[in-house]
């Protein structure tokens, strides 16, 4: 059974992390990135967060995001990427036509 | 819109999931910004766009080869600088307008991905106009320019973009499709991928009909086709001078500038001599023949585009015309049927058609005959100091912009000439195929968010201002201010003497007349008679002697007495909510109301309320207003000693049920609490001491009071659905009020202390209490919590406080065995054939009956049709 680390990102996110790089790079770990210092993501940010978790699951490594600030949350919901809404816990956003009034 | 998607489009649909997965990025990273990082980046970009606005405008001229670049650089610095201005003020983040007297506060949401097109006429002002917008509501926008103008469009975009990230814009938030034949096919895929949110179309016919046909929200433009009225009271130099620049503009590639001109006769030859002397050409007939052949495409029968933004002399070179070279504009009369015209249509060049007209109705119609050949919805204009020529040009034109006395194209953009919105998108609502009419700009970039917080109820208590309520206090009357006094009376009054008891009291300098022909419940028809003989007599003052029919008939009388142009019908109107109903009352009332009741049961000397029977359709007609509150009451329990024991009974019961659901109504206070509680407990207690001795005037007082208490109560607190099924019973079987409330009490009241199936939505309703309120009477009468039987399998509704509803329902049980009223139907004398034959039009009453709105819960028809269903069999008393 793999060991798993917590991370917590501080400030910005606006580019990539070295040591959560390291961590996935490593295989050995899963990891929790604890979001509830993050106080702005940029499109940057956006893009490694989702190349790290394609990172992680090519080596079998869960990440999860847990205490997300309603402001980064937004930004996930809003960007419509799957791998990091999975990693919130959140489901895939889903069409509106569903159901009219 | 379906786009067919082919091996071929492979590439491309890469090429257009990477630039809307760009935007999708940045727009979401956009929601992070504050008003004030995103203002700085507007404020960058307009710089940026005023620095290069020369630049962009010789780009975009030599790459279409329209237009004039010193007009295109003044289209760069509306878009930028005069745009600016007008939003640099605006909220677009967070909470952007507060309407405190609606306590409700919109705040803005992004729309998301932005495609937007942008068209060869105006390249480079259409981007900075639509970038700065996108940035200022934290949208990110993908360009699609026109092919034919793709390079300057797009150098204007990166213009931009560059100064907003160096001022943090998200990055991505600005990207645009790169010049290459296959943009077009590009722009089709990109209008129907998922993650585009709006499309915001400016550009051909066919480009913006592709954008509504998408299934995407679209925000376009129609085509123009501007008429414009030179009315004879215009200053018609100035007029000619404004055309000229409004035409001459870019060459006239603006869509909203002048296409036809409609002269008054009496200006005409003036304007014309104008124009001339200003360097325009007036055509002669065949020359218009002339001109119309080229600068019309004989196969669409529109505009040649090879002209578009072309100078006259080469148009008039084409038509094989030979004008100077520095001619302003081709002047070409129109005849015949104008609708039918060739140049009668949207002419982007400086290519101007003109009609004489004889008369305002003549020149408004004629500009219609324009307006309506294809330019609905877009631009129209008028030259006059006649401000009611230009609202009867304007009530007419179908256009979004009617400009007045200013050049269409210059003056339609917004800023410049009038305080129009900037704009370089002009909404021509659904005259031309649009969701707006508005000079687009970010409001229509943003989703809008409306907090409405719950608005409460205002709750006032009123109530009649004058109450009498000593035994002997008729004698009031003594000093009554009257001279001339309107008895109104039913015959019993004069038998029990107690007409004569008012009349010796009255002054004798007092005229006096009587009205004594009011029955039981009387129909409209009497109440009529009534007003007549009132509007000979000429009273001052109205005294109604009687029991609650007597009362409320007087309340309707003084009503149609003193505003004789109200209409029954518009007064007598249900209504769902007291504060939107259409019913309009008077103010105040002339003529004074002395209520004195001789019975104790409906409490109508305090309510607001009058009842009539309206006898075709058997059903009861309920006035509402604080303007029928008599003035005075006086209750002399005197007059009711004499009053026969069913009558007793039956009023008193009345009391007792405006009580009971007084307490319960979802507009009870703790005013109308404490009365309610109060009657309850003198009904109680006095009753059954009265009906041992009917002639005791102390229990007679007590039940006086007990009725005008609950009078007040109603008259604040309203009733429930007891009264809803009493008036229908009432009315279908002409059962007295008394009899019918009472035979629906013990089932109302275990319905209405129920869970409810469906809570009432009422914004003073928070928390449904019927329950506890029940409860509470009980304990106010000092019961104590019967004993429930266990064996009753449905318990989903059952409370807490059932113990002590009970035990209330036994006691109203008991009192009726003391008092001899019915508890049932049946009981009514009413046959289960009878019953059972009226049974869909009593639910059908009691259903559409106001009463129901203030109930503690939502009646349901099969909850109505449940409650008759209960009440008709004899009953047990409650267990």
């Amino acid at each position: 059974m793999k060991q798993s680390e917590l991370y917590k990102i501080i400030g910005k996110l606006t580019q990539s992390v070295n040591e959560v790089d390291a961590l996935i790079a490593s295989g050995k770990t899963d990891l929790t990135i604890d979001l509830s210092a993050c106080t702005f993501i940029s499109v940057e940010g956006l893009e490694w967060l989702e190349e790290m978790l394609m990172r992680a699951n090519s080596h079998q490594a869960k990440v999860k995001f847990v205490n997300i600030p309603t402001t980064i949350y937004k930004v996930f919901k809003v960007a419509h990427i799957d791998n990091i809404l999975e990693a919130c816990g959140s489901a895939k956003p889903t069409g509106r036509d569903a159901t009219t009034c | 819109m379906v786009a067919v998607i082919n091996d071929q489009d492979i590439a491309l649909n890469e090429r257009v999931n990477n630039l809307v997965r760009r935007a999708r990025l940045a727009a979401a990273v956009f929601t992070q910004y504050s008003q004030e990082q995103v203002d700085a980046i507007v404020k960058a970009m307009t710089l940026a766009a005023i620095g290069a606005a020369q630049k962009l405008a010789i780009a975009a001229r030599e790459e279409t080869k329209m237009g004039l670049v010193e007009d295109k650089i003044l289209k760069n610095l509306v878009a930028s600088e005069f745009h600016y201005y007008q939003i640099k003020d605006k909220r677009t983040v967070g909470i952007i307008r507060e309407f405190p007297e609606d306590n409700m506060v919109e705040v803005a949401e992004p729309v998301g991905v932005i495609v937007a097109l942008s068209p060869v006429t105006n390249p480079t002002s259409t981007i900075i106009f639509k970038s700065i917008a996108a940035a200022k509501t934290r949208n990110s926008i993908i360009f699609s320019p026109h092919l034919m103008a793709a390079d300057s469009s797009n150098l204007a975009a990166k213009i931009l973009y560059e100064a907003a990230i160096q001022a943090g814009a998200p990055k991505d938030f600005i990207t645009w499709i790169e010049k290459s034949p296959r943009l077009r096919r590009m722009t089709e895929l990109m209008m129907v991928h998922k993650e585009v949110d709006l499309i915001f179309a400016t550009g051909g016919t066919q480009m913006v009909k592709a954008a509504y046909s998408s299934g995407k929200p679209a925000l376009g433009v129609g085509s123009g086709n501007t008429p414009v009225y030179v009315h004879k009271s215009a200053a018609v130099l100035s007029a000619a001078m404004d055309i000229i620049i409004s035409k001459t503009f870019d060459n006239g590639t603006e869509c909203p500038s002048e296409q036809t001109l409609i002269i008054d006769a009496g200006v005409a030859d003036q304007l014309l001599a104008e124009f001339k002397r200003l360097g325009c050409y007036i055509c002669s007939l065949d020359e218009v023949e002339k001109v119309a052949d080229v600068a019309i495409d004989p196969h669409r029968g529109g505009m040649n585009y090879k002209l578009v933004g072309q100078p006259a002399y080469i148009i008039a070179e084409q038509a094989g015309l030979c004008v100077p070279k520095e001619t302003k504009i081709l002047l070409c009369p129109l005849t015949g049927e104008l609708r039918h015209h060739k140049l009668a249509v949207e002419k982007l060049m400086p290519v101007l058609g003109y009609v004489i007209v004889d008369s305002v109705q003549e020149g408004i119609n004629r500009s219609l005959d324009i307006n309506y050949t294809g330019g609905t919805g877009h631009t129209a204009g008028i030259f006059a100091e006649d401000d009611e020529v230009v609202e009867r040009f304007a009530d007419a034109i179908n256009a979004g912009r009617v400009i007045v006395n200013c050049p269409t194209s210059i003056g339609g953009l917004g800023g410049v000439y009038n305080n129009l919105d900037t704009t370089l998108v002009f909404g021509c609502g659904t005259g031309g195929g649009n969701i707006t009419t508005d000079n687009v700009g970010i409001k229509n970039l943003l989703n809008y968010k409306r907090v409405p917080k719950r608005s409460n109820f205002t709750l006032t208590f009123k109530t009649t201002k004058n109450i009498y309520i000593n035994p002997g206090s008729i004698d009031h009357l003594r000093s009554l201010k009257t001279k001339r006094a309107f008895v109104v009376t039913s015959r019993s009054a004069a038998t029990r003497g107690h007409l004569s008891l008012i009349l010796e009291r009255l002054a004798p300098d007092c005229r006096v007349n009587v009205f004594s022909d009011i029955s039981v419940e009387p129909d409209f028809g009497t109440i009529q008679a009534a007003i007549e003989m009132m509007r000979k007599a000429q009273p001052d003052t109205i005294i109604a002697l009687g029991g609650g029919s007597v009362l409320d008939a007087a309340k309707i009388m003084r009503l149609f007495y003193d505003s004789p142009q109200l209409k029954l019908e518009e007064v007598a109107v249900n209504f769902l909510d007291f504060r939107h109903r259409l019913a309009v009352f008077p103010q105040k009332s002339n003529t004074q109301l002395v209520a004195i009741p001789t019975t104790s049961g409906t409490g109508s000397e305090v309510t607001p309320f009058a009842v009539f029977k309206d006898k075709v359709s058997h059903q009861k007609v309920s006035l509402i207003d604080e303007c029928l509150l008599p003035d005075v009451a006086i209750l002399d329990a005197n007059l009711t000693k004499s009053l026969p024991q069913d009558i007793t009974v039956d009023t008193a019961f009345d009391a007792l049920t405006h009580a009971l659901e007084s307490l319960v109504s979802t507009l009870a206070s703790d005013y109308t609490d404490g009365l309610a509680l109060e009657a309850i407990r003198l009904i109680f207690e006095a009753l059954p001491e009265v009906l041992k001795n009917g002639s005791n005037v102390l229990w007679r007082h007590k039940l006086h009071n007990a009725a005008c208490l609950a009078g007040m109560a109603i008259g604040n607190a309203s009733v429930g659905v007891n009264h809803a099924l009493a008036h229908s019973l009432g009315a279908y079987f002409n059962i007295s009020h008394g009899k019918a409330n009472s035979v629906f009490l013990l089932s109302t009241i275990a319905y209405n202390s129920k869970i409810p199936h469906k809570f009432m939505a009422v914004s003073s309703y928070p928390l449904w209490v019927a329950d506890q309120k029940y409860a509470r009477a009980a304990q106010f009468l000092n019961l104590t919590a019967a004993e429930i039987q266990n064996n009753k399998t449905d318990t989903t509704s059952q409370t807490k406080y059932e113990g002590l509803v009970t035990a209330l329902r036994q006691a109203i049980y008991d009192l009726a065995i003391t008092a001899n009223q019915p508890k049932s139907i049946a009981e009514l004398g009413i046959t289960e054939e009878d019953f059972k034959q009226a049974f869909p039009e009593l639910v059908r009453l009691a259903f559409e009956d106001m009463s129901l709105r203030t109930n503690p819960s939502c009646p349901l028809v099969d909850d109505i049709e449940q409650l008759f269903i209960e009440s008709y069999p004899p009953r047990q008393r409650p267990s």
